[in-house]
């Protein structure tokens, strides 16, 4: 895998040298600093509800995953293959895994970042005498950046199929809310296999049941993991697809 | 250092190209010639391996396009024509990048920058955003980018176009330099382009290849011979002086293209330029000349011809050879044209002559040969005794010749001071 620390690298010059990362850093903590005091409030002082809320919890935490990393990664392959720059990339020594990998580090880089804001909010309640439970804490970061990993991977092959960034950011967003709203289908029917089928897409129960808690199970590791490199093994897939057309 | 064989591309029903094989040796320069697309494009990307074969093999520095994609990639600089540059960082950011996709050592690193950037003469404009620089620096810095592993093949798609005539010519030195340490494919619409810097020429055409040669040999094989052109006054006796000029060694064929005003013209066929022999018989028999000027088919031409699938029948051409000096009537005034060029040459270097007599009237200082002439031709039919050695070499190239009977001297630069 030689050059993804190098596409990695350029990724993330590109992204901070542009408006889109600060303008989404800039919103992702304004809002999640907000909505923390909110919960601190609402929780009534309980610092590790709160911080519970903030990774995962909420509905605005999932809102943001399901919204930010396609903002992400949009622009990453389907911008360069219209600009050209994909031909230069595929021309160099490096395979095609290795550039879609590259991307896909600098996005989940770029996200462990954004929810690493909430090691403030500990820091910050810290310092004023309530120690938070800092296990659960790094387990909730721990399972953010796994789920939006899972969500970086489904824009980056949304971006590789299309040649519009928007119609890749819309496409992702559409996938992403498949696997947040799953659990509501089996809500509706009471049939085992559909409990099943949904267990098996259920992002957000994965994320609560162990993450959350602190809990480092491998075998909800493995879930992230295996969802995470499908889909990456798609966006490389479908790269290699556009030597072909 | 690159074969390929066979090599087929289909997009759909498309045959973008069409069983094509040829060989580049390590070291040469090969121009790709076509109309967009021929299918020029598409040839480099299969050779880069950004795209696959659809049929066929195609083998650079003896490694599989296909199978052995990275050791191929590894040692081909690849020009796009798009330039495909990440607008929003520096060019010695973009450089450190390719340094770094090509791993090359972190100890070589700044100097092999410093070194492409001199090569292509960025080296003050290291630290611009790419997407500031103008096209043609662009172009340069796209250069460098894929100059800078130190690929044995060079591949560069269309390098001059959307530059301006100046860009254009800069590119093509920094191409011509590469020349002794790459092997070079480039592609071009635009035919001087390619005469100019490549010593062979591979016309694309309907994704086939139609010729593979020197610009010479295509010329001489695809589009027959040269000819002179002569307009002139030659009294009533058009066959006797078709007959005559028929009688010039080399002279193959002289065709009678009927009177233009009180001037005939006549083309006369043959391999090699014959003006001077022709203005020589023109001075001879007192023909007031209005055009002498040799044609040669240029590449242009025979591009056309293949283009647009013309016949067989050699069509005369049009358009005079630019580059060959004192092309055309000019010639047989030729100590005016002398002179006014002689000028240039000699008047900065002689600020100590200032008084020079800028004899008016006298128009008829020779050009003297110092060496005898083994052929003398009066080559002014209105000045009788100004004589010319055919011998010499061109004399609009001698700077050292007087420069007295140019009208402008004495009114003009240094002179009057």
């Amino acid at each position: 895998m030689r050059g993804v620390l190098a596409i990695t690298r350029r990724e993330l010059a590109g992204l901070f040298v542009g408006p889109l990362a600060w303008a989404l850093l800039f919103i992702a903590v304004l809002l999640q600093g907000w909505l923390f005091v909110l919960y601190l409030k609402t929780s009534g002082g309980d610092v590790d509800l709160a911080l519970r809320w903030t990774l995962g919890e909420s509905w605005v935490f999932w809102a943001l995953l399901i919204l930010v990393p396609p903002l992400l990664t949009m622009r990453m392959i389907s911008e360069e293959s219209r600009t050209g720059i994909l031909e230069f990339l595929l021309t160099a020594p490096v395979s095609d895994a290795a550039v879609v990998t590259g991307k896909f580090v600098a996005a989940v880089t770029f996200l462990a970042l954004l929810w690493s804001t909430a090691f403030l909010y500990g820091l910050a309640v810290a310092s004023l005498g309530v120690a938070p439970d800092w296990g659960a804490l790094f387990g909730g970061w721990l399972g953010a950046v796994l789920c939006s990993a899972l969500f970086c991977a489904v824009g980056l092959c949304a971006s590789a199929v299309t040649s519009t960034p928007i119609v890749a950011a819309f496409g992702a967003i559409v996938v992403n809310l498949v696997f947040v709203t799953a659990p509501l289908l089996s809500e509706l029917s009471d049939q085992l296999w559909v409990r099943r089928a949904v267990a098996r897409v259920d992002v957000i129960d994965h994320h609560k049941a162990a993450f959350l808690n602190g809990v480092l199970d491998t075998s909800y590791g493995v879930f992230f993991a295996a969802w995470t490199a499908f889909f990456v093994f798609l966006a490389v897939r479908a790269v290699e697809a556009r030597r072909w057309r | 250092m690159i074969s390929v064989s066979h090599l087929t591309r289909t997009f759909g029903s498309l045959r973008a190209l069409d069983d094509i094989s040829f060989e580049v040796a390590k070291g040469e320069v090969v121009g790709f010639l076509g109309p967009n697309g021929a299918g020029k494009t598409t040839a480099m990307r299969v050779l880069t391996g950004y795209l696959p074969a659809s049929a066929g093999t195609v083998r650079v520095a003896g490694f599989d396009v296909l199978r052995e994609s990275l050791e191929v990639r590894r040692r081909i600089g690849y020009l796009p024509e798009s330039v495909p540059l990440y607008r929003e960082h520096r060019v010695v950011e973009m450089l450190e990048f390719q340094a770094r996709l090509h791993a090359i050592p972190r100890k070589e690193r700044a100097r092999r920058i410093d070194e492409v950037l001199e090569q292509v003469g960025l080296t003050d404009r290291r630290r611009s955003l790419v997407g500031d620089l103008s096209r043609g620096l662009r172009q340069r810095a796209g250069l460098a980018v894929a100059l800078l592993p130190q690929p044995e093949v060079l591949i560069l798609d269309e390098p001059t176009s959307g530059l301006d005539p100046m860009q254009r010519l800069e590119v093509r030195g920094l191409i011509q330099d590469l020349r002794s340490r790459h092997t070079v494919l480039l592609s071009s619409h635009i035919l001087p382009e390619i005469e100019a810097v490549c010593p062979r020429v591979i016309i694309v055409h309907k994704g086939r290849i139609a010729a593979d040669g020197t610009p010479a040999e295509l010329v001489a094989k695809l589009a027959g011979a040269s000819h002179v052109r002569l307009e002139a006054v030659v009294g009533a006796d058009v066959a006797a002086a078709a007959r005559m000029l028929r009688s010039i060694a080399g002279v193959r064929d002289v065709v009678d293209r009927g009177r233009v005003g009180i001037h005939h013209q006549f083309e006369l066929t043959c391999d090699e330029d014959l003006r001077e022999d022709v203005g020589a018989i023109a001075a001879a028999r007192g023909w007031a000349l209005r055009e002498l000027s040799w044609h040669r088919p240029t590449l242009e031409q025979i591009f056309t011809r293949i283009a647009t699938g013309a016949s067989d029948e050699f069509a005369p051409m049009s358009k005079p050879i630019a580059n060959t000096p004192a092309t055309s009537a000019a010639n047989l005034g030729g100590t005016i044209a002398l002179g006014g060029i002689a000028l240039h040459v000699a008047q900065p270097s002689t600020p100590s002559m200032p008084s020079m007599p800028a004899g008016k009237s006298t128009p008829s200082t020779p050009t003297v040969p110092s060496k005898p002439a083994r052929v003398v031709y009066n080559l002014n039919p209105f000045d009788r005794g100004a004589t010319r050695s055919l011998s010499t070499p061109k004399a609009v190239e001698d700077p050292t010749a007087p420069s007295a009977n140019d009208p402008g001297a004495g009114s003009s630069g240094v002179g009057d001071r």
